[in-house]
């Protein structure tokens, strides 16, 4: 069916709802998949009924309907979220009205109020994400937003065709150094001041505790967990043991961390040559840091070393943090054992897995010592028909018997679960430690890509003469796993991610150059923090970096900035250059005036000259002939140099 | 309510101390535009101070880029809104007579000697305001600004504001000009009254007879002038149209007197006689005017018509209304 045409004004006011519906949109665009989807569908569908009902002149809801709508949406926030303060339910609120906005969006209020919401969830989606490509999606976004608002706040209909985007688009080139400046410069603050975001978002990787299958699962995902870059030489694969969390407590089937009450943390004695490297951790919602076993030396600060030498951070990480950290991958730790310390790493819950104690209990009394035990279990896995998969079957209640004696397939967890189990159960003190181990080497950036694909369990054990020593019982099954990476155990099986990129070296290439975009975005970007801003007025010749300094660079640079802004405004709007017979011309009308007779307004230079000749006839030769040839020298395409020179004498001559 | 008027006041009184009156063009330079931030511009700012809060307390990076780039485009948009007014030339441009009670006319001509075209221009004098305009690189636009009149008399457009919003709306840069421009107000015409009888003595004393009998010269041609004594011969030499002027013996030309209106009072004594003029130029008579202060001889034409208005206009007129 077609249309009748629209009024102009109509017609206006349709073009108008277009560029903010455009603009809500493509704000929404990065939540669509993370919102509810009835928030995502109704908002999508609030946009495309406005947009027919304009187009269809049908009457807006009334304030009821809106009212009935409103309340309906703010309780299916409430429950689809259970908040609507968090990031997630805020967002939520946000979008959605969005939507309501639009049920009444009538005047040029209204709009701006559309656009303001448009860049608000702009800002919701740094507050999730703060990569290339949000970054590349959201910039003109914003853009597309500020070209709408040129455009609702248009008063006038007259004058030239505007531009919307382009005009927007020389506007923030124009004020880009402003942005800059403000960037480089505004003090960063240290803390907050409320409560830091609550950690609600599903950020996958490792947390404080372990079941079966938590590992394999993570191990599907290909997603960046931290990058590392060295200073010195890259420890071999066989030594990257990025240590993170110690589960201590064993209900049977998970693993925990555990509320530890406080246990002094016994000494560490580094042998051979630190190994010193900078990390810059993916947001993890956890207060975990992972760092090569054993860390010594860390930035001061971002974390403390708790008892089980983990780093731990005050508060969840929800945002990219930067940090330097000196390893050794030699090491003596806890050479002595207190007594409460033994007691919690030899916890097993009673009655739980009796098969695998007796087993253990069994096995050691049969081996001279513990580290013999220590590899006689070691041996079972390795000779006995144990296989290591991604995809190891789910598990009963009392998981390791059921994998010790039943399925006999496991990944990395399933092995350092039975193997603890064991060692606890013949009465060596021994844990759980979850981490990641291996990385992907960057030849372009120069560092280590480790992924959640990495992740890993393994196990340590408390021996008399070696304090708490690592065990990989994971090694023993899958020697290659440890040695060349998690790839090249599960070469032949499609199930790992980015297979196909790994096996092409050119879409591996491009995979990696990527990858150090995305880390130099982190490093020089999203980490840029108050050290960074300290450091480059220290390299700007101030000698102390105080809010002093801050306060001189900002006053200096916004200067700059603006007077550059105020330049580029003066160029366009410079003066037409004036042509000279347009001067001369404007000189005969001055003389004329002063004797009273005035062009009028709209009059053309020949009208006026037949006046002139009407009011004062002895004027009238000498004026027709002024405007003739000024008008010869204004509209003819190549006009002659002596008809300049006769208009020049002319006028000199003109003495009314 | 009454702050903010007193506040107005201080402000108008001040910038006129400041400026001075304004000659008949004045270009605007930096000194005598103001800028300040619209409705729109302040929830701007409240905005960006919220997302700047945010941004820092999560410590967002992305989020603080975002908010300072808005900031520029606020800044930008504050340079390029004072931009928008500077180096125009506002030009006094004539105003168009009305009757009491009708709209004043005044026009007020807007010069664009910049590259960049002006766009979103509003004028605004007390209580009236003009459609936005634009002005093109190097044109000329005109407001016609429409000043409702009470009285007869004249009327003066003594302040008028050149405004802008653009672009974005975010901010609005005005200049204010005390141009002075007075415009005669006409009597309002009486509603029905018949031309006075041609008595002899009316036509008597004082005035030209014209007629058809001997040729007297040539004169500029005026609407209502009879075509056939339109000089032909003379059109096409000169390109003017002109009209030959007979003297002789015709009928006598009414001379409307002020003393012969009939009316309770002078205004409505002035509005009997300008109705006598309307009428009597819509018929395409000639006819003079006769006041207690002086005459004008009879005439056709639009231009008797605007003198004699004119001359009733201000006869003892009391001081112009200032719009």
């Amino acid at each position: 069916m077609r249309l009748p045409p629209m009024s102009p004004e109509r017609e206006a006011g349709f073009r108008r709802l277009v560029w903010t519906t455009a603009g809500l949109v493509a704000a929404l665009g990065p939540h669509i998949l993370r919102l509810q989807l009835w928030v995502s569908a109704f908002v999508l569908a609030a946009c495309i009924w406005r947009l027919i009902a304009e187009r269809r002149a049908w009457p807006m809801p009334n304030a009821l309907v809106r009212g009935l709508i409103a309340a309906a949406v703010t309780v299916g926030v409430v429950l689809g979220y259970s908040t609507i303060t968090g990031l997630d339910g805020g967002t939520a609120l946000l979008a959605l009205m969005s939507a309501l906005k639009l049920l009444e969006t009538r005047g040029p209020r209204d709009h701006t109020v559309l656009i303001f919401i448009g860049w608000f969830l702009c800002l919701a989606s740094f507050l999730y994400v703060q990569d290339v490509l949000t970054a590349a999606w959201v910039l003109p976004t914003v853009w597309l937003l500020a070209a709408a608002l040129l455009v609702v706040s248009r008063r006038g209909e007259d004058g030239p065709a505007l531009r919307p985007f382009r005009t927007t688009g020389a506007m923030f080139l124009k004020a880009a150094p402003v942005a800059l400046v403000l960037f480089v410069f505004f003090p960063r603050i240290a803390g907050s001041f409320w409560g830091a975001p609550s950690a609600e978002r599903a950020l996958s990787g490792l947390t404080d505790e372990m079941s079966p299958g938590d590992i394999s699962d993570l191990t599907l995902n290909d997603v960046v967990a931290f990058r590392a870059r060295f200073s010195g030489n890259l420890p071999p694969p066989p030594q990257r043991y990025w240590r993170g969390p110690v589960l201590n407590e064993f209900d049977g089937y998970t693993w925990y961390r555990g509320d530890a009450q406080p246990i002094p943390r016994s000494a560490v004695t580094p042998a051979g040559a630190p190994v010193d490297y900078t990390v810059t951790l993916e947001p993890t919602g956890q207060q975990m840091l992972f760092a090569l076993d054993m860390v010594q030396d860390w930035t001061s600060g971002v974390a403390t070393q708790s008892w089980d030498y983990g780093l731990r951070t005050r508060k969840p990480v929800n945002a990219v943090i930067r940090y330097d950290a000196r390893s050794y991958t030699r090491y003596r730790a806890g050479a002595g054992l207190s007594a409460a310390l033994r007691n919690l790493s030899l916890q097993l819950p009673p009655n739980r897995n009796p098969r695998t104690v007796e087993l253990a209990r069994g096995m050691r009394s049969a081996a001279g010592s513990d580290a013999v035990f220590v590899q006689a279990v070691l041996n079972l896995f390795r000779e006995q028909e144990f296989y290591y998969t991604l995809t190891p079957p789910g598990l009963a209640r009392d998981s390791v018997d059921d994998f010790m004696f039943n399925t006999r397939q496991g990944f990395c967890g399933h092995y350092a679960s039975a193997f603890t189990t064991m060692m606890r159960a013949a009465g060596i003190p021994a844990r759980v430690v979850g981490g990641y181990q291996g990385g992907d080497w960057n030849p372009v950036g120069g560092y280590l890509i480790v992924r959640q694909s990495h992740a890993h369990a393994w196990s340590e054990v408390w021996l008399p003469n070696a304090g708490w020593h690592r065990v990989d019982p994971t090694g023993a099954v899958a020697p290659e796993r440890i040695e060349r990476g998690i790839e090249a155990s599960f070469a032949e099986s499609d199930l790992l991610p980015g297979g196909l990129i790994r096996d092409s070296a050119l879409l591996w290439q491009a995979h990696m150059l990527w990858d150090n975009l995305n880390a130099r975005w982190n490093d020089l970007i999203v980490q840029f923090d108050r050290t960074a801003q300290e450091e480059l007025l220290l390299g700007l010749g101030f000698d102390d970096p105080g809010w002093r300094a801050f306060a001189t660079a900002l006053g200096i640079g916004l200067a700059l900035a603006a007077g550059l802004l105020a330049l580029w405004l003066a160029w366009e709007f410079r003066p037409r250059r004036t042509d000279p017979a347009a001067v001369t011309y404007r000189r005969f009308l001055g003389r004329l005036a002063r004797r009273g007779i005035e062009r009028m307004v709209g009059e053309a230079p020949r009208d006026f000259a037949r006046r002139v000749r009407r009011l004062r006839p002895d004027l009238g030769v000498p004026a027709l002939a002024i405007t003739e040839t000024y008008l010869r020298l204004r509209y003819l395409p190549e006009p002659a140099a002596a008809d300049f020179r006769l208009l020049r004498g002319l006028v000199a001559r003109f003495r009314p | 309510m009454r702050i903010r008027a007193r506040l107005d006041r201080f402000a108008r009184d001040w910038i006129r101390r400041r400026q001075g009156p304004d000659r008949e063009a004045v270009t605007l330079r930096r000194g005598r535009i103001y800028i300040l931030p619209t409705g729109l511009g302040a929830a701007f700012g409240l905005m960006l101070f919220a997302m700047l809060l945010g941004s820092l307390n999560y410590a967002n990076n992305m989020g603080l880029a975002l908010t300072f780039l808005l900031a520029a485009l606020g800044v930008g948009a504050m340079h390029a809104c004072h931009r928008n007014l500077e180096t125009l030339v506002v030009r006094a441009a004539g105003a168009e007579p009305p009757f009491a009670g009708n709209d004043a006319v005044f026009r007020i001509a807007l010069a664009n000697p910049g590259r960049a075209p002006r766009c979103d221009l509003e004028a605004v004098a007390t209580g009236v305001a003009h459609a936005p305009l634009a002005v093109a690189a190097g044109g000329e636009s005109v407001f016609s600004l429409r000043v409702p009149t009470r009285r007869r008399g004249s009327i003066v457009l003594d302040r008028i504001e050149i405004a802008t919003r653009f672009p974005y709306g975010l901010f609005r840069a005005w200049a204010v000009l005390h141009p002075a421009m007075q415009c005669l107000v006409y009597p309002r015409p009486a509603a029905d009254s018949p031309l006075p009888p041609q008595a002899p003595g009316l036509a008597g004393c004082g005035t030209k007879r014209r007629g058809e009998d001997d040729f007297a010269g040539l004169k500029d041609y005026h609407a209502g002038d009879p075509p056939r004594h339109i000089a032909w011969k003379a059109f096409a030499r000169s390109d003017e149209l002109l009209v030959k002027e007979f003297s002789g013996d015709a009928e006598a030309l009414p001379v409307f007197d002020l003393a012969d209106a009939p009316g309770p009072d002078l205004e409505s004594r002035l509005s009997v006689l300008a109705r006598w003029i309307v009428d009597a130029h819509a018929r395409g008579m000639t006819f003079g005017l006769r006041l207690a202060d002086g005459e004008i001889p009879p005439e056709p034409g639009d231009a008797q018509r605007r003198r004699c208005l004119a001359a009733i206009a201000r006869f003892d007129a009391p001081a112009p209304d200032v719009a």
